[in-house]
């Protein structure tokens, strides 16, 4: 899957990435991949500055640690963060439900 | 250029953009995914370049974290509330005759290029495609709306014969949006 194809994605799924615990960049990177069995294609430099937009919201947070020697960059999800991650995983159901029954005719599953 | 030679020319290409402490994050992932690469039993070169490659072209980087930074996101905001405050006192000085104020030419001269110039550096760091420059774009544009606010609240308080209430709403306004101005201005420069 490529970049653009996930416009409007990559926050939850970096915010899902962030669940299990703090990672740095590189590491959700590798989280990303791992869920999805290596089919995203993303520029992994692109991965940091939506870090840094979530860190500005408030969705996670940010703080330096040491790690052999070199200084890096970790990530948390905020109590925000997990709020907005269960909402986006609520909108994704309801809008691949809605697509799997305008595209394969699968019933609509009642919303409630 | 070797391995390490082409991930440091790399990062300096970031560099030259972007503040320290993105680039030492990038470098700290950067090292990951060459040492990954070195781990599957890549050569120095063909790891670097395998990294290099997954990171992706500098500039789409650079015009990420542009997109991301607060400076931009702080001008978009001054932008998108300037026309309503602007309107607002627009109304003012039109239903007060402001045009009849004892207000020096040069005064209301130097106003106008303030505003425009405050315009321009907010549009500037809008739409600007390099780190710095729109970060310097949006605190020149955060101060100069402080400036601009302040002047046309004491030129109105000074002048005006008559505070009706549509001038208190006006002062507010530019109050507020002063306000929002400074308290990010250190943020917009720094990112």
């Amino acid at each position: 899957m490529r970049a653009e194809e996930l416009k409007g994605h990559l926050d939850a799924l970096l915010l899902a990435a962030l669940e299990d615990g703090p990672r740095h960049g590189y590491a959700v990177m590798e989280a990303l991949r791992q869920n999805t069995e290596g089919r995203l294609d993303l520029p992994t430099g692109t991965i940091y500055p939506a870090l840094h937009r979530l860190e500005q919201a408030g969705l996670i947070a940010g703080s330096w640690s040491v790690a052999a020697g070199r200084r890096r960059r970790m990530y948390q999800l905020t109590a925000a963060g997990a709020r907005a991650l269960s909402g986006k995983r609520a909108d994704w159901r309801d809008f691949a439900a809605m697509m799997s029954a305008a595209l394969e005719g699968r019933p609509c599953p009642d919303p409630a | 250029m070797s391995g390490p030679g082409l991930i440091d020319g790399y990062l300096a290409e970031l560099s030259a953009d972007l503040p320290a402490r993105i680039v030492e994050e990038l470098a700290d992932g950067l090292d990951e995914t060459y040492r990954r690469y070195l781990g599957r039993g890549l050569a120095q070169d063909a790891a670097a370049r395998a990294a290099v490659a997954e990171f992706g072209e500098p500039q789409v980087v650079m015009a990420a974290f542009t997109d991301a930074s607060r400076g931009r996101r702080t001008a978009r905001r001054l932008l998108a509330v300037g026309p309503g405050v602007g309107t607002w006192w627009a109304i003012v000085l039109i239903t007060a005759r402001g045009w009849q104020w004892p207000v020096p030419v040069v005064a209301r001269v130097l106003f106008g290029v303030m505003l425009i110039a405050v315009i321009g550096f907010l549009a500037a760091a809008a739409l600007g495609r390099h780190y710095r420059p729109v970060c310097r774009a949006a605190a020149a544009g955060c101060v100069g709306t402080a400036i601009v606010d302040a002047a046309v609240t004491g030129m109105v308080l000074i002048t005006a014969p008559v505070l009706a209430w549509p001038v208190a709403v006006a002062v507010a306004l530019s109050a507020g949006r002063s306000t929002f101005a400074l308290r990010n201005f250190h943020h917009a420069l720094t990112g």
